[in-house]
Formats: structure tokens, C-alpha cells, sequence
């Protein structure tokens, strides 16, 4: 069965809604969810999960808040967190580990954190049973990513193009899932511009798909409502885990 | 011939400067990171580069550049004032001794393309100058409030053949550029150089635009020993990013008897929130690459700096001036919008210089100091001229003040 991760941005919604609207999500097949934690400069992220950053941050969202929307949603499905690394860094990386275990957290997708910066903060989070993901990308050559996922843990999220999420590009992945492959058994995602009409090609060479900017794009169209955009996001997501398992 | 060489304030092998610098970008980046390392570390004393190099800094930029006796300034503070004249370099600013050299090492390693982000206009202006000079594809990323502020270096850099991207997210100023000039190099990361304009971002461009600049220091320190047959007891230069500061230092840093000082913005005061004051308010995390001090809320979300001049209005600083803080190498403080207006007007009317926003910051520390100058030889980095700010000082000047 491949595997499909969706992100959603925390405080676009009422935390209980985002909270519902994960739980709808994970009704319809997702497997894992990346809550993502707004940032003011998200430079890894296209211009969709940046608005949403915004909206939340405008609204007044809060970091502690990702606390209680984890509680709600860890125990039925797997929950990681997105963030900037200075989000974790200036609440305490202790902190953020012993809340973030207590709350349910399983892992953290860092963008702006490679591998040489995550060593450090392995054993700390990992001490918790909390993964810091490691990033492949296309531009990587296969000596540096034999070095970067000697040691993955839970999975490898391979970032399908050179270029921000949400963006329309693709590249041939086959060459550098078959070098991933070679040298790690842990399974393989493939994050970065996944929607419903990319989803097949790109699961082809891997064990799984990453969903964003396609699931916020719902999110934060003002024209539905709260209930409106649960409904829809989970229908896509139901849709998109069918057609990488066909 | 200036060849820079290996200094106690080389950060280690990935880049950190104790706490501070490293590499925080997307996986996408780093093996290019590591590319222009390898690549710097080859030209770094390689004497055929530099000789490149100088040669463009010779003829084309117009330096040595002279460090001249402020005598009437000197006779007011009662001190012996001498002002590096960074300001009468081509393009009008420090600016250019960087990317000269970036847009070289650019050229050497077969990018056809560059990129740069601008705040006030002056970096942008001075990669848009090497571009034509290289023949370089060049983009420009510019918050859009600085696209209205700045018309005339916008003009200057699309006459000069570079596309300049007004950047509407967030606070629409430098922060945002560098974002989005970040963004843009991630998409483009196969084909195009990044030419950061200060010392910032991530390793190896703390260091390496460090080295470009510390042509700054290496002159005026054979320069005051001609002159005075001495080093001066203070440097002085204003720190947005730090660029021109770094530069300057980098020679004088570990003289035993020189205090080297760096001058913060203090916009409307470091007890109000607007200001530009990183060091002084901020504290340490991660932001475009580096980690640094940083002026950001309990969350960890970056706020908007403020500065009356667009080159200091940033919220970080590059990561060597955070280490030099935490050691105590360097000594920081700030100078107000208010304090930096009048030193615009005061260096103007006394010596007929009239030096960037950014520098008067530097040259107001002057008066700041109080009766510490009185004996005193100090240099002081006029960073850039004032011929951009012509416009917004004609609005917010007002002369019979002075009168």
C-alpha cells in the first residue's frame, strides 16, 4: 500500500476544526500528518502555503496552540510537524521535544534544517521518540546522499524538484530514487508539487507521496466555509490515496 | 597586491563562527553551498584571481580610496578624524569591491546568470554594474516598498540591463527580497550565482564577502601608518548586514590598542520598536541561512526593522558581528534617525561630504563619544554617498534648523 502524507497549516481554521479536519483526512485513507506551524519567512514554501502562513499569523495564531491540536489528532493518526527551525529554536529545543512527546509527536520536517545542522539535535529529539525527517533533493549527488540517509529514520522525503513547493515543475526521478534505494531500505516519499493530476507519476519510483500546497490551496479559499473546505480536502485526499494505490 | 589570508575568525568546517553562521538552507542548496566553498577555497590565495581582481578595483572602481584628514571635524572634537572615502568608489558605495569579486568567481565557475537582492538599491545597482561590465544575465529582488522609495536606483539598475522583481509578501523591504532572491535560487539553483551583498547568509558567504571587503581595512591601515605613523585608537563603521564594518575591522580587529566600533540603527530609539538595533535588542536564531541575533517576538517570528536609512533597516546581522559581540572583539551601539540627520547635515557643511543615511550613522558616533575622543586618532568608514538619499532628505531635512 503506498503511503500518503498531507500537510495542512494550523490556525487558518479554529484549532477543533483543523483538528476535524485532519481526523476527516485520515477517515478517507491519509496516513501521516504534517501539521505545518506558521513562520513569518517561509522561504522553502511557494506563494500558497505562504498566504496561509499569513492568514494564521494575521489571525494571531500562537505556537503553544500546536500542542493541543497534536493531543487531539496523535492518536488516530501519525503526527508530524513542519516548521522553520527558528520556530523550535527560540521556544527551547528541550521544551519543544518534552511537550511535543507528551502531546503525541512523532517526527519533524525541518526545510531549513540539512543534515549537517539536524546532527546535533538528533540524539536530543530522537531521546523523545521524535524523528528529524532528512531531505534528498535532485541536485544532490549520490556520495552526499549516501552520507545524509546513512541513519534515516521513518522515512526519506525526496523533494521532487530544485524549486519551492507548490510549484508546476518535474523532473526525472528515477535515477536518483534507484541511488536512494541502493543504499537505504527506509521507505521513500516524494514531496513538492503532488496533486491529484501529478500524484501517479510521481509515486511511480517511491513508496509514498507528499501532499501540500493542493490541500491549503481548499484551505484558504474564501469563498467556503469552514465545513465546506473539511469536506473537500478530505474528498481529495480519499481521491489522491486511490490513484497512487491503482 | 591584497590577497586575503586565513584569519582566527574563519568559522569552521561548516561554517559556524561559535554559535553563530552555518548553513540553514533547504537540502536543494547545499550541494551548491559546498560547490562555491570548494571553488573559494581554490581562488581564495590563488594570486591569478586576484590579480583579476585588482585590476577591475584599480581601474574600473577607482580605488585606493583615499582616506582623507577631516581637519575641521578634528578641530571640533578636538581629535584627529581621518574619513575612509568608501564613497568615491563607481557606484557610489563599498558595495561594488564585493560583487567585482563574486561576479568573477561567478564567471570562473560558468554561471551565466545572476542574482542579487537590494534594499536601498546600492548592491543591486553594483550587481547590475558587474553583470553589464561581465556580460552576466542579471535579476534583482526589491521589496516593493523600496521599488517606490528608490526610483532612482531602479531606474539605474534596468539602464544598466537588469530585471528588476518588485517583492509584494510580508513587509515588502529587504527581509522580503532576500526571501524571495533565496526562493528564486532554490528554482534556479542548476544555473545561477547568488551574489549577496553583506556578510550574511549561509556559509561560505560570511567569510567570503567578508575577505572581498577587508580591501577596506587593509588600505586604511597602511594608509594611517603612512599618515601617522601609528594605528588610530578607534573604527568606526555602521552595521546593517555589517559588510563595510567586517571590512574594515578585518585588519584592525586583532591590534592590540584599536577599538573597533559598530554602529547599530536606533531608528526612533532602541526602546521603541522601531529600530534597527539587532544586537542591541535582538537575540540569536536562525534567518536566511545564518544563525545570528535577531530581532523577533516570543515566537520566533521576525519582525520589521526600522531605519531611516533603507541600507540598516534589517532585522539580523551577519553572523561574524554576533560572534565578535558575544567575545567582546567589538564594541556595538547605536545612533538615532534624529542623531544621523544631523551629522548628514554636519558633515556636509563642515568638510563638503555629504555621506549615505547609512554612514552619517558612523560619523554621528563622533559627537556620541563625548569627551573619550578628546587626544584621540580615529578612522571613520564613510560607507557610501549620500546622492540617493537626495530625495527623501530634501523631504525630511529641514535646513533652517541648522541655520
Amino acid at each position: 500500500m503506498k503511503h500518503l502524507v498531507g500537510y495542512i497549516t494550523a490556525g487558518v481554521l479554529e484549532d477543533a476544526a483543523t483538528a476535524d479536519l485532519i481526523l476527516a483526512m485520515a477517515a478517507k485513507g491519509m496516513d501521516t500528518i504534517e501539521l505545518g506551524i506558521p513562520f513569518s519567512d517561509p522561504v522553502a514554501d511557494g506563494p500558497v502555503i505562504e498566504k496561509a502562513a499569513m492568514i494564521a499569523l494575521e489571525k494571531g495564531y500562537r505556537f503553544d496552540r500546536t500542542y493541543g491540536i497534536t493531543q487531539a489528532i496523535s492518536g488516530t493518526i501519525d503526527t508530524l510537524w513542519m516548521g522553520y527551525f527558528n520556530s523550535f529554536y527560540h521556544k527551547g529545543l528541550e521544551s519543544v521535544a518534552q511537550k511535543g512527546a507528551a502531546a503525541g509527536l512523532k517526527g519533524l520536517i525541518i526545510p531549513d534544517l540539512p543534515f549537517e545542522e539536524a546532527q546535533a539535535h538528533k540524539p536530543l529529539f530522537g531521546g523523545h521518540g521524535i524523528d528529524l525527517i532528512d531531505f534528498v533533493a535532485p541536485t544532490d549527488t549520490p556520495e552526499r546522499i549516501k552520507k545524509i540517509i546513512a541513519d534515516a529514520k521513518r522515512f526519506i522525503y525526496l523533494v521532487a524538484y530544485a524549486g519551492i513547493t507548490g510549484a508546476g515543475k518535474s523532473e526525472d526521478l528515477a535515477e536518483i530514487s534507484q541511488a536512494i534505494k541502493a543504499v537505504s531500505s527506509t521507505p521513500l516519499y516524494v514531496g513538492f508539487g503532488v496533486d491529484k493530476d501529478t500524484a501517479k507519476e510521481k509515486v511511480k519510483h517511491a513508496d509514498g507521496v507528499i501532499v501540500g500546497s493542493a490541500f491549503v490551496k481548499i484551505l484558504i479559499d474564501e469563498s467556503l466555509t469552514a465545513s465546506q473546505k473539511i469536506d473537500r480536502i478530505a474528498t481529495l485526499a480519499g481521491d489522491i490515496k486511490s490513484l497512487i494505490n491503482e | 597586491m591584497y590577497i586575503p589570508k586565513p584569519s582566527p575568525h574563519d568559522p569552521d568546517k561548516n561554517g559556524h563562527f561559535d554559535l553563530h553562521g552555518g548553513r540553514y538552507v533547504p537540502e536543494t542548496l547545499m550541494p551548491l553551498l559546498e560547490e562555491l566553498e570548494a571553488e573559494y577555497a581554490k581562488v581564495r590565495q590563488d594570486e591569478g584571481f586576484w590579480s583579476e581582481v585588482h585590476a577591475l578595483l584599480n581601474d574600473y572602481v577607482g580605488r585606493p580610496s583615499p582616506l582623507y584628514h577631516a581637519q575641521k571635524l578634528s578641530d571640533e572634537l578636538g581629535a584627529t578624524i581621518y574619513l575612509k572615502r568608501e564613497d568615491l568608489n563607481h557606484t557610489g558605495a563599498h558595495k561594488v569591491n564585493n560583487t567585482i569579486a563574486q561576479g568573477l568567481l561567478a564567471k570562473r565557475m560558468g554561471k551565466k546568470k545572476v542574482i542579487a537582492e537590494t534594499g536601498a538599491g546600492q548592491h543591486g545597482v553594483a550587481t547590475a554594474t558587474i553583470a553589464a561590465l561581465l556580460g552576466l544575465e542579471c535579476e534583482v529582488f526589491m521589496g516593493a516598498k523600496d521599488v517606490a522609495r528608490q526610483q532612482l536606483n531602479v531606474f539605474r539598475m534596468e539602464l544598466l540591463g537588469a530585471k528588476v522583481h518588485p517583492v509584494e509578501s510580508g513587509s515588502k523591504t529587504l527581509k522580503d527580497a532576500m526571501n524571495d532572491a533565496i526562493r528564486h535560487w532554490v528554482t534556479n539553483a542548476r544555473d545561477t550565482f547568488y551574489i549577496i551583498g553583506t556578510v550574511a547568509g549561509p556559509h561560505p558567504y560570511p567569510m567570503m564577502v567578508r575577505d572581498f571587503q577587508a580591501i577596506i581595512g587593509y588600505e586604511a591601515k597602511m594608509q594611517i601608518r603612512e599618515k601617522t605613523g601609528k594605528l588610530p585608537d578607534y573604527v568606526l563603521a555602521c552595521i546593517g548586514g555589517g559588510s563595510n564594518a567586517i571590512g574594515m575591522f578585518a585588519h584592525f580587529i586583532d591590534e592590540p590598542g584599536v577599538q573597533c566600533i559598530g554602529i547599530e540603527a536606533g531608528g526612533l530609539g532602541v526602546d521603541t520598536d522601531k529600530h534597527g538595533a539587532s544586537l542591541e535588542k535582538g537575540s540569536p536564531g536562525v534567518l536566511h541561512g545564518q544563525m545570528s541575533y535577531l530581532l523577533q517576538d516570543e515566537d520566533g517570528q521576525i519582525l520589521e526593522a526600522h531605519s531611516i536609512s533603507a541600507g540598516l533597516d534589517y532585522p539580523g546581522i551577519g553572523p561574524e558581528h554576533s560572534y565578535h559581540h558575544d567575545r567582546g572583539t567589538v564594541k556595538y551601539d547605536n545612533i538615532t534617525d534624529g542623531e544621523a540627520l544631523d551629522a548628514f547635515v554636519w558633515l556636509s557643511r563642515a568638510e563638503g561630504i555629504i555621506p549615505a543615511f547609512e554612514s552619517a550613522h558612523a560619523v554621528a558616533y563622533l559627537k556620541k563619544m563625548g569627551d573619550t575622543i578628546k587626544g584621540k586618532t580615529v578612522i571613520v568608514n564613510i560607507s557610501g554617498r549620500g546622492d540617493k538619499d537626495m530625495i527623501q532628505a530634501k523631504e525630511i531635512v529641514d535646513l533652517t534648523k541648522y541655520e
